[in-house]
């Protein structure tokens, strides 16, 4: 079953402060996880179904399900394989099984993962192949079994920031994310960068009105027009569906809570990245190829971003909020840090740091990002988020072009 | 004690951490040092107030960028948003 036995030691224990490193499952290729998901991965929307059967009938899988996965076409199709299997090829995964309707597709999502982790345990099981969803359960949960016996033979070892890839998000902006929150990510992306690890940061349409600062943080001149070309593509295809962004956006609420234009919002919404040079960019869901500051050319919605950002790679993600939001993402444990007084109060339980002590006790920036940077590397260690307690977690892949 | 933060200390503007009421003594805190302006005006949470006189046609400033032109003269002390802001990406 298993295509590899055990992932073992791949390097000796780094030798960074216990303040700047984590306990993680080393892997024999890639990043170290700091999850070791048991992951069934649904190759398409009508395997979900099957999916969520499989997973309530154990307490330790972890369901990756997908909108969409048929009659895919072009960039379209290549996008979903990409983003699915770096999914179930992610380091936070430490096996899985694709579960689909027929084999081409699921065999080409696992294909993708197994490119992305050669060293991981990975089977498909479908409909087609076993016979009925019934058969399918069962084949899946005999599978899931002895994985989880193998996986259960891992231990964390001490790892460094360096081999860490996070995700910096915002969502649900208002007046306070680019007051505290965003800049307080900032601070602890840059102190992620600074011992040689990686930043992602992404979506492109809220770059608008500070892409020329980013612009000027490309570390050349292909990343500086790759970025630009984001900027440029966006703001094209809003011209060309009669969307006048530079006056939607900010929206009515942004406004009434203080934001009073695109260029005000998106300098705010720049500084959840910290200050590195921008090494590369990247498209949804693609890998990236260096270490440092890195853009993910891909949309903003909360859900697809931090799929984009945990395809991509992030073993943890810092989701900065205003007015707050409870979502999550499934193997990229997600914190979610306000500095709004009264989002931390009215919804506690979907918050894992709350720096409103900035406002109203005027807590210094620096002992805030400590506070932030002490929780990613708990969470890193294995603490729950509250998304992970409650379940709050969900995917969904981008789309490139409509269905036809 | 009204408070306001200056994200940097080239900053015409300040963010009001509450709601400021005219009259108000507001404290500037963060980039630039501490400074202290009296509200010409009401301010509500999360909105900007004026450091200085801001004439017509002048860029303000917040994180030490252009976040907007003024399209009338801001007198310090006053509220700075989409009625005497506009995005200069218009």
């Amino acid at each position: 079953m298993a295509k590899s036995s055990l992932p073992r030691k791949k390097r000796t224990c780094s030798k960074s402060k216990s303040g700047d490193s984590f306990l993680g499952f080393r892997r024999l290729s890639g990043g170290p996880g700091v999850r070791n998901h048991l992951a069934i991965v649904s190759a398409m929307d009508n395997t979900n179904p099957l999916v969520r059967r499989i997973c309530s009938l154990r307490s330790d899988l972890i369901a990756v399900n997908t909108s969409f996965g048929r009659a895919l076409m072009g960039e379209d199709e290549a996008q979903h394989f990409r983003v699915m299997g770096h999914l179930a090829g992610h380091p936070n995964v430490g096996a899985a099984i694709i579960v689909g309707l027929e084999p081409i597709t699921a065999g080409a999502i696992a294909e993708a993962a197994s490119k992305a982790s050669p060293w991981m345990p990975i089977e498909v099981v479908t409909i087609h192949e076993v016979g009925g969803t019934l058969k399918s359960t069962s084949r899946t949960l005999e599978l899931a079994g002895k994985l989880a016996a193998h996986l259960s033979s891992a231990r964390r070892e001490r790892c460094g920031l360096d081999e860490l890839t996070l995700g910096a998000e915002c969502g649900g902006s208002d007046t306070t994310s680019g007051l505290v929150s965003n800049p307080v990510t900032g601070m602890v992306a840059d102190r992620v960068v600074n011992a040689g690890g990686t930043v992602i940061f992404s979506e492109t349409l809220e770059i608008v009105g500070a892409e020329h600062l980013l612009a000027r943080r490309a570390a050349n001149a292909q990343t500086k027009r790759r970025l630009l070309a984001g900027v440029r593509r966006s703001l094209d295809y809003t011209e060309e569906l009669g969307v006048d962004l530079i006056g939607s956006n900010p929206t009515a609420d942004n406004i009434a809570g203080g934001l009073s234009s695109i260029e005000e919002k998106s300098l705010g919404a720049i500084k959840k990245a910290g200050n590195g040079s921008i090494v590369e960019v990247v498209g949804v869901g693609e890998r990236p190829t260096k270490a440092g500051t890195v853009f993910a050319d891909a949309p903003c919605g909360g859900v697809e971003n931090i799929t984009s950002l945990s395809a991509s790679g992030a073993q943890a993600i810092i989701f900065s909020t205003g007015i707050g939001n409870p979502i999550g993402h499934p193997i990229s444990p997600t914190i979610k840090v306000t500095g709004n007084p009264r989002t931390a109060a009215l919804m506690p339980e979907n918050i894992d740091v709350d720096l409103s002590d900035v406002i109203e006790k005027g807590l210094g920036y620096e002992e805030a990002a400590e506070r932030l940077h002490k929780e990613l590397i708990d969470v890193l260690n294995g603490k729950l988020t509250t998304s992970e307690m409650l379940g709050e977690t969900e995917i969904t892949v981008s789309r490139a072009a409509l269905s036809l | 004690m009204a408070r306001a933060i200056r994200m940097d200390k080239k900053d015409n503007v300040a963010t009001v951490l509450m709601d400021v009421e005219p009259g108000d003594e507001v404290d500037i805190e963060g980039a630039g040092g501490s400074l202290r302006i009296e509200a010409a005006e009401t301010v509500p949470f999360g909105h900007k107030i004026a450091l200085a006189l801001i004439p017509s046609s002048k860029n303000i400033l917040k994180y030490g960028e252009t976040i907007g032109i003024a399209t009338r003269t801001i007198k310090a002390g006053t509220h700075v948003h989409v009625h005497n802001l506009k995005s200069s990406r218009r």
